[in-house]
């Protein structure tokens, strides 16, 4: 992530909480929190609690924070901002928590006047994750069309090329769904499967060869007519929890989709 | 089947609530960053290191890199990072953890480290690696937080002990893991009980004396790596070694050890000079040497060990402080009481004669030369009280260093000395884990006699960010066992220019086991200097061999008869 990256990201993150930028200059920006804002990244809860119970008025934090040191003038004061601070992947974190879940409309544009029918659509991004003693990710997003069950891969991207709203627009109105959101999640999760199941999967193979080897040393170490005590026990269950393969699949967000017919 | 699929319903959840009660929804923007986040964040290779990237006003040199890279890629995250003293294994095992913590696959860490190393460790990994540590100060520390550093004494101990084996950990880190070589101490116990997934071990001397020293380690990190004890002992102990088995043990080693060495590392060191400093007795201080000395042929003192004898000779050359002590301490203990009695007071009378110690006057004398900050390190506790009272009466400002010093005390040790003394008077215990490279000019008081704990001296300050040169001075009284010990660590092992590496090579080859054992024999129980003198070469014809072991391979080892 570039610093421009981070700074444009911030600027976003702070104007979609509804926050006030108080400054927005090359290198450097200050805002001034919402209280709700002050109460998820300024770890203060004390603070909030003294002040609803005294009635005072509240005084969230103003923050600065500098993504570019060598633009910012020297009388500037703030937390320096790069990919590595904490302070990023706590906004990082914070964006996930506050858009878990979302419903959407499409703005559809009638030529006739007459009404537009919105089709439902459940969208989930996952992440997979493989992970024995090494890890990776992979990023998919789905959609599955709650009327006809078409799945579409890509989903998120596809979104990003239409207008939405969280209301519902005039002239518009929603098909109910067959499909049930939560079958809808088992027929995603279903598909999920079956695809990660043709992969190839060498990987684990290799961590159960590992895992296998391990164990073989531990066991060869305690056949020395020694009693096979706790710690045996213990390194045993530590190898599985090193080695054993496994692939965890959660959602980061999703939500409801009204769309129209041709949209994805 | 070879793999587990897991679905996390925690989303699942959430969504179906939302639906019932009509929200409410997230924003779309935030929901667009959301994601934007997650493709940042996400690691899409099991290959690589992404914590440099996390990282950018850190300076990791290509060393350092490498190391964690291997310990992650071929180690599978069970190693012994054995660098040098001074290379920055701290930052190895940084990287390794910060590693691990990006990619999601730890968790609750522990990392156990000398007492005095404890504020430094979390300060760093808080400041340079942004890991929230925290120093280990309440019991519920070790539930409620999931980066923990203490001391290893600390832990062992109830409470914590068993607060410690509820926990599971992720990953263990000990610094200065030579301190669990044997295994019959309690110290190694405790770790081995722990609940481990990844492990890391520090040392930079993983093998001080006794190649049985690393197979305590390894089996610590890998039981079973090295076979088990038995059949180990077995193949590697003392004489039945050959070159090849030697080669198989070295293979082993390194699937698990990592060991960088200064010349490899390709950094600029600065240069070591070393200055023996000979001393010459007062005639009272002769007196006192010369009589402990005869102690040895005087029929009624038989009970008397040769160790013990071996001890009041170097504390002789210490101060005559040391020596007292050790007498009171003797008749204290003793039960034949009107036996020794005039036989210690004689002697303690010989100390009362002793006017000046010749060694302190030399020190203060090279102290005020140098005119810079001075780290003097002695094995004894009286030596070192008696400094700093005798430093102060000519006006140069002091502060003692001592392992037994609680954590906050050594921190404020370290500081004092930095900002406002001139000297700090190390004893050997707080010899370890102290990082004082803003200092450049050592005095050995009095030798240790394991080679290995005077490299961990010098390693205090002959380290990564030391940019001056360093200067040894080690003081050796004439004439007396020291003169000879120090003869034997500098002239014949040339210890002072050698790098630890090639030292603890030579160490393992030797393998004859304690090295200090080996030297209290060959002063303490040779019946005259003649024997002496013949052991000594054959101490050095040994080292001598197996220093060309080491650099002649397999050509000098078909020499060997």
């Amino acid at each position: 992530m570039q610093q421009a990256e981070i700074h444009e990201f911030l600027v976003r993150f702070f104007q979609a909480n509804g926050c006030e930028l108080i400054a927005n200059e090359d290198g450097w920006l200050t805002v001034q929190l919402t209280v709700d804002l002050d109460k998820e990244l300024m770890n203060r809860p004390f603070y909030w609690h003294y002040l609803e119970k005294t009635g005072g008025t509240p005084n969230p934090a103003k923050l600065t924070f500098i993504t570019d040191p060598q633009r910012t003038p020297k009388n500037i004061k703030g937390e320096k901002i790069h990919f590595g601070s904490p302070r990023l992947h706590q906004i990082f974190q914070s964006a996930k928590k506050l858009a878990g879940y979302i419903r959407l409309y499409e703005q559809g544009r009638s030529a006739s006047g007459r009404g537009i029918p919105l089709f439902p659509w459940l969208g989930l991004n996952v992440k997979i994750s493989y992970q024995c003693d090494r890890k990776k990710d992979i990023l998919r997003s789905i959609g599955l069309h709650l009327i006809n069950g078409r799945m579409v891969e890509g989903f998120h991207d596809r979104l990003l090329q239409l207008d939405l709203t969280p209301k519902i627009p005039d002239y518009s109105y929603t098909i109910s769904p067959l499909i049930m959101p939560k079958s809808g999640i088992l027929r995603i999760k279903n598909f999920l499967r079956e695809e990660i199941l043709r992969e190839d999967h060498q990987w684990a193979l290799e961590a159960r060869q590992r895992w296998e080897k391990d164990l073989k040393l531990l066991e060869h170490f305690y056949e020395d007519g020694k009693e096979k005590g706790e710690s045996y026990h213990n390194e045993k269950e530590a190898l599985q929890n090193q080695y054993e393969p496994k692939i965890i699949i959660s959602v980061i967000n999703g939500g409801l989709f009204y769309l129209t017919e041709n949209a994805v | 089947m070879v793999v587990d699929i897991k679905f996390d319903s925690s989303w699942e959840e959430g969504f179906l609530e939302r639906i019932n009660q009509d929200g409410p929804w997230a924003n779309w923007e935030l929901y667009k960053l959301a994601i934007e986040a997650e493709r940042h964040t996400v690691i899409e290779e099991f290959d690589g290191l992404i914590a440099p990237k996390h990282l950018p006003h850190l300076t990791i040199l290509p060393h350092q890199l490498e190391a964690a890279r291997k310990v992650v890629e071929n180690m599978n995250g069970k190693a012994i990072l054995a660098d040098e003293v001074g290379l920055g294994k701290t930052i190895e095992a940084g990287l390794v953890l910060k590693e691990y913590m990006i990619r999601g696959l730890i968790k609750k860490v522990l990392i156990l480290v000398p007492a005095s190393l404890v504020t430094q460790w979390t300060r760093e990994l808080n400041e340079k690696f942004f890991i929230p540590a925290v120093a280990q100060k309440k019991s519920y520390v070790w539930e409620e937080c999931d980066v923990v550093v203490s001391s290893l004494d600390t832990a062992k101990r109830s409470p914590h002990r068993e607060i410690i084996y509820q926990q599971e950990y992720d990953l263990v880190i000990i610094d200065e893991a030579h301190k669990l070589k044997n295994n019959k101490t309690k110290n190694y116990e405790f770790v081995q009980n722990l609940k481990k997934k990844f492990c890391l071990l520090l040392t930079a001397t993983p093998i001080q004396n006794k190649i049985s020293e690393i197979f305590n380690l390894v089996s610590l990190l890998k039981p079973g790596h090295l076979g088990n004890e038995s059949a180990f002992n077995r193949k590697y102990k003392k004489n039945s070694r050959s070159i090849k088995d030697d080669e198989h043990l070295r293979e082993l080693i390194n699937k698990v050890m990592i060991r960088n060495r200064r010349k490899e590392t390709g950094i600029e060191w600065t240069e070591r000079h070393v200055e023996t400093v000979p001393i010459e007795f007062t005639k009272e201080e002769r007196e006192l040497y010369d009589a402990i000395t005869a102690l040895r042929s005087d029929n009624t003192w038989m009970s008397l060990s040769p160790f013990s004898i071996m001890t009041l000779q170097r504390e002789a050359c210490s101060s005559r402080e040391a020596v007292y002590i050790t007498l009171k301490n003797m008749l204290a203990k003793t039960e034949n009481k009107d036996l020794f009695q005039s036989r210690i007071q004689d002697l303690l009378e010989k100390v009362d004669k002793v006017r000046t110690n010749s060694k302190a006057q030399k020190a203060l004398q090279l102290i005020k030369s140098i005119n810079d900050k001075v780290i003097i390190f002695t094995e004894y506790r009286a030596t070192q009280l008696y400094l700093q009272w005798f430093l102060k009466q000519h006006g140069i400002t002091s502060v003692p260093f001592r392992g037994g010093f609680k954590r906050g005390k050594k921190d404020w040790m370290k500081e004092l000395f930095q900002k406002h003394a001139q000297v700090l008077i190390a004893t050997e215990a707080g010899g370890e884990g102290i990082n004082l490279q803003f200092c450049n000019h050592i005095i050995n008081f009095d030798l240790p006699w394991n080679p290995m704990r005077l490299e961990q001296r010098i390693g205090r300050v002959h380290r990564l960010g030391q940019e001056k040169d360093v200067y040894i001075y080690n003081f050796a009284t004439k004439d007396t066992v020291e003169e000879h010990v120090l003869k034997l660590l500098y002239e014949k092992i040339s210890l002072f220019e050698k790098v630890i590496g090639e030292l603890d090579d030579i160490l393992t080859k030797l393998d004859f086991g304690n090295f200090e054992d080996y030297l209290t024999d060959v002063f303490g129980y040779s019946a005259s200097e003649g024997e002496m003198r013949i052991k000594m070469e054959n101490l050095t014809a040994m080292i001598e061999l197996a220093q060309q072991m080491k650099e002649g391979g397999n050509r000098a080892a078909s020499g060997n008869p």
